[in-house]
Order: structure tokens, then sequence, then C-alpha cells
């Protein structure tokens, strides 16, 4: 019996110990800061080799990272909580480049990496370096070429690109859409129009629940967008001149109801007459 | 032989292998959830996750299998009783040989069947963009296996020259890290941007470790799988040849090594 008492103390006492910890601790891992999660990645020339017979999987592994990540952002803006940290994009930018040049296919990390790099980090010549990296390796897929035909023409206004870019996804897509648009991009007009035109397209798309809501409130936003446009152009053409503000255009009853902007920003007009918006389409954050 | 054949297939299955490889195999059930976690590529994520998988649990099956099994019969005396049979030692090593290449055809048979039950599953849940080509898959399959059989042989020359358990172990796990990345040292010190950097004696060296050590990479066609790729068909047969030379290295070292050892 004697023999057997140091074994059962130690069983027990460690079974307690476990018992108190294991909470406290799962706790502490899953409320880890956000830097932490991201995690450090080493350099592609170091993975290359560590990945053997694997590298797809590391390269998907780390779009998985990318996605968790972001989708656990997009889930505390949307609880309305203000983010303490403005979301690392470069760290995302910098695995998703790190993911294609493991597995230069991977579908999903040129369609995340063009998402936000273009929306959230305004690196629209990062982005379509990365779809024109793409576009070399997945030949078949006209999903490259009209991602980047949009950032051509809508951020960086480079319309002749941007017809070209369309004229690919056409070419390789035989929808006759991607025609009309090549031809549409060629001058700048409707904008607002062709963003809520792609940004259905890829909301109607969208299986992962986190980016769906994300693009809905993009959308929401553009929709607004529209509306003030629309009376705005019915003022210039009742009055012969630019409306001094939104609210003037809400006051004459022409914009009912007032827009509200879903990111929590104040729609206004630019001297130009362009409609912005203080949110720049992005969830408040508050820098520490 | 084909009684080493035999006895080696019957000692593999009495030491439970199958049944640890079965346990490992539940995680096939998962993919499909996992996969849908992907954006674009459902399907694609879930052949990768099969593919993936195989290809691990036979490399653990070459680097354990091939490395012990000419080692445990020796601690155990086994040799003894089996080398005084009317058998060469040749035929008994080369019977290990086959019999371990087996299993791995046996095991990538019943995975590979499970794997195109689960890609089959998760293509239909959201159908990709591109086809499912399942012939490519197989092919993707064959070569997993084939690569796997050359390092059984890896593992039983390295074993026929170390009385230890490790040296084969290491050395084989070694052996497949860098046989993936011969191929890219090569290309860089052949290439001109190295001129500078790499001294001509280095050249020679990496040029000698290349052609010494398998080329394991050619084996993977995984992209070719997962995208439907055409593969290089003359390329492929190549590699079969590439397969079997080598292989006939490797058993015909181990064997002479064989042969010359003393058996304590």
């Amino acid at each position: 019996m004697n023999s057997l008492r140091i074994p059962v103390a130690l069983l027990v006492s460690g079974l307690l110990c476990y018992g108190l910890l294991i909470v406290p601790f799962s706790s502490y891992m899953s409320n880890k800061p956000i830097e932490e999660k991201l995690g450090y990645v080493p350099s592609v020339k170091l993975l290359k080799p560590l990945s053997a017979d694997q590298k797809e999987l590391v390269g998907a592994s780390l779009v998985m990272k990318v996605l968790m990540y972001f989708g656990g952002i997009i889930g505390k803006a949307q609880e309305g909580k203000v983010i303490s940290e403005p979301p690392d994009l470069q760290g995302m930018s910098r695995l998703l480049h790190g993911a294609v040049q493991l597995d230069p296919y991977n579908m999903d990390a040129y369609y995340f990496a063009q998402g936000f790099l273009t929306w959230d980090a305004k690196q629209f010549k990062v982005a379509n370096a990365l779809l024109d990296y793409g576009m070399q390796y997945r030949t078949w897929d006209w999903y490259l070429p009209f991602f980047a035909g949009f950032n051509s023409a809508y951020f960086l206004k480079d319309y002749p690109k941007a017809a070209a870019y369309y004229k690919r996804a056409a070419d390789l897509s035989g929808q006759d859409l991607h025609k009309s648009l090549a031809g549409r991009y060629m001058q700048e007009s409707g904008q607002t129009d062709l963003a809520i035109a792609y940004l259905t397209a890829m909301e109607k798309g969208e299986k992962n629940q986190a980016l769906k809501k994300n693009y809905q409130i993009r959308l929401a936003a553009f929709h607004e967008v529209k509306r003030i446009e629309t009376a705005r152009d019915r003022f210039v053409a009742e009055h012969g001149g630019l409306p001094v503000s939104v609210e003037q255009l809400v006051q004459l009853g022409l914009l009912a109801p007032a827009p509200i902007d879903p990111y929590g920003g104040r729609f206004y007009l630019e001297t130009s007459g362009k409609v912005a918006t203080t949110s720049k389409f992005a969830f408040a954050t508050k820098n520490k | 032989m084909t009684t080493i054949i035999k006895i080696t297939l019957k000692g593999v299955f009495r030491d439970r292998v199958f049944q640890g490889i079965i346990a490992l195999a539940v995680l096939f059930l998962f993919i499909p959830s996992i996969a849908s976690l992907s954006m674009r590529q459902v399907t694609e994520l879930s052949i990768t996750l099969s593919l993936s998988l195989i290809s691990f649990i036979l490399l653990l099956l070459s680097v354990f299998l091939g490395a012990t099994s000419i080692w445990r019969d020796m601690e155990r005396r086994y040799s003894f009783s089996v080398l005084s049979l009317p058998l060469s030692r040749s035929s008994y090593l080369l019977g290990r040989f086959f019999g371990l290449a087996l299993f791995l055809v046996l095991t990538s048979a019943v995975l590979g069947a499970v794997s195109l039950l689960v890609i089959k599953v998760a293509s239909g849940m959201y159908p990709p963009a591109r086809p499912v080509v399942w012939s490519y898959l197989l092919l993707t399959l064959l070569f997993i296996t084939l690569k796997y059989i050359l390092l059984v042989a890896v593992a039983m020359l390295l074993s026929t020259v170390s009385t230890s358990f490790f040296l084969p172990v290491f050395g084989t796990i070694c052996t497949f890290l860098a046989s993936g990345i011969t191929q890219q040292v090569y290309e860089f010190v052949h290439s001109p941007a190295s001129a500078q950097a790499v001294s001509p004696f280095l050249k020679a060296v990496a040029s000698v470790v290349y052609y010494l050590l398998p080329n394991l990479a050619g084996f993977d066609l995984k992209v070719n799988a997962i995208y439907s790729i055409a593969p290089n068909l003359q390329g492929l047969a190549m590699t079969v040849g590439y397969f079997i030379a080598y292989t006939a290295i490797l058993l015909g070292g181990a064997a002479l090594l064989f042969n010359r050892r003393e058996m304590k």
C-alpha cells in the first residue's frame, strides 16, 4: 500500500493543478494580443526548403492565418467595439506575398490580398503587381485581370491599362459584361456605379461570412454615395451650380432620408463636388 | 525472397503499424470542414490537405520502417536464424525492401481511395472553378508512392552501414530535406548571377552533391493535381526511369555492403 502513496499523491496533485490552471490558461491563449497571433513568420527563403514537399500546404496555412486574424478584427468592429490598434496590414501583405511564393497558384491569397491592399492599405500598385504575378500562373483565371482592371480604373485612374485588363478578362471568361466594362473604363464617369457593380459581384460570390459582411457594409456606403450624387446632380440641374454641402441637399428635400455612413463617418462634398466621407470607408481606429 | 517479403509484411501488421495509420487517417474526416474555411478554393484546399496528409504518413512510414527493419533484426538476433536459411544475404535485403515497398503501395492505395472520396465530397459541396482531373490525382498518388519507396532504399543503404538506429533515421530525414532543394542549389550555382559569389571549388562540390543525392523534387506533382494543370508526360517517363536507376544503385550498394558486413 505504502508504495502506491507517492504515485497517487503525484497524480491527484497533478490533476488538481491541471483543473485549476486549464481555464485561465486557455483564456490567456485565446486573448493573446493580435500581433502575437499573426505571429512572426520566417522569410520565404527559409520557409521554402523547410516546407520540403508541403509547399502548397504551408502556403495555404499562411493564408488561413491572415484570414483568421482579419476575421477577428472585422468581428470586433461589427460588435461596435472601437479597435484599439489598426490592423497590421503590412504584416498581412507580407504573409500573403510569402504564400504566393510558396504556391503561386493559390487563389485565396490573391483574392484576399487585392481586397485589403486596395481599400484598406491603399497600396494599389502593390496589389496590381501581385495580380500580374498571379496572371503568369493562373492563366485560365479571369478574376485576376478583372480585379487588376478595377484597381487600374477606380484607384489608379489608368484607363487604357484598365481597358487592357478587362479585355483579357473578357477573353478568358467570354462574358459580355467584361467587354462592356472595358469600354466604360475608357473614361472617368460613373465611378460609383462601377464600384457598386464590382462590390455586388464580390459580395455575391463570397462564402466567408466575415468578408461577406465587410463587402455588404462597403456596398451600403456606396449606395449612400450614389444617392447623394443623384441629389447633387438634380441640384445642379435646378440651380445651375454646385450645392455647398450635403446638409443643404437634405434641407431642400432633394435627399431624404439623410444619408448615413455605415462606417460611422459623415458625408461631405469636396469643392469639386465629389462626394467624400470623414470615415474614408473604413472603421474608426484609435491609435495607441 | 518471397518468404522474406511475407515475413516483412506480417511483421509490419503485427506491430500494429496499420492500425496507427488508420488512427491518423481519421484526420481525413475533418478535411472538408477545414477546406470550407477557404474563400475561393475549397476543393483545391481539400486536395492539398489530402495529398499532404498521405505524403506525411508515407514519409513517417518510409523513414521509420526503412531505417529500423534491418537494425531490429540484428538487435534481436533474428538475422542469425534468418541467414542460416538457404538464402543469400542479398535476397534477404531485397526481400525486406520489397516487403516494405509493397506495404507502402498498399497504404497509399487505401489512403488514396479515402482521399478521393473526401475530394469528391468537397467538390460536391462547392463546385470548383477548374474541374478536378482524377487521372492527375492518381498520377500524383503514384509518384508520391514512388518517392517514398526510393526513400526506403536510402534508409536501407544507411542501415547497412550503421549498427545504431540513429544514423539511418536522421540520415534519411536529412536526405529527404536536402533532396527537395538540391535542384534549386544546382540552378543557383550555375546561374550567371552567382559567378562572383560562388567560388569554382564550391561550384564543383555543389555539382557533385547534386548528382550524389536523390532529386525528389521531380516526383512532386501536387500542383498539377490541385490546379488541374497537365503534367509533362515525357518528363514523367524520365522520372520513372530515374526512380528505377537510382533505386537499383541504392539497393546494389546496400547489398554489397551487407554482404561484407560482419555479424556479431
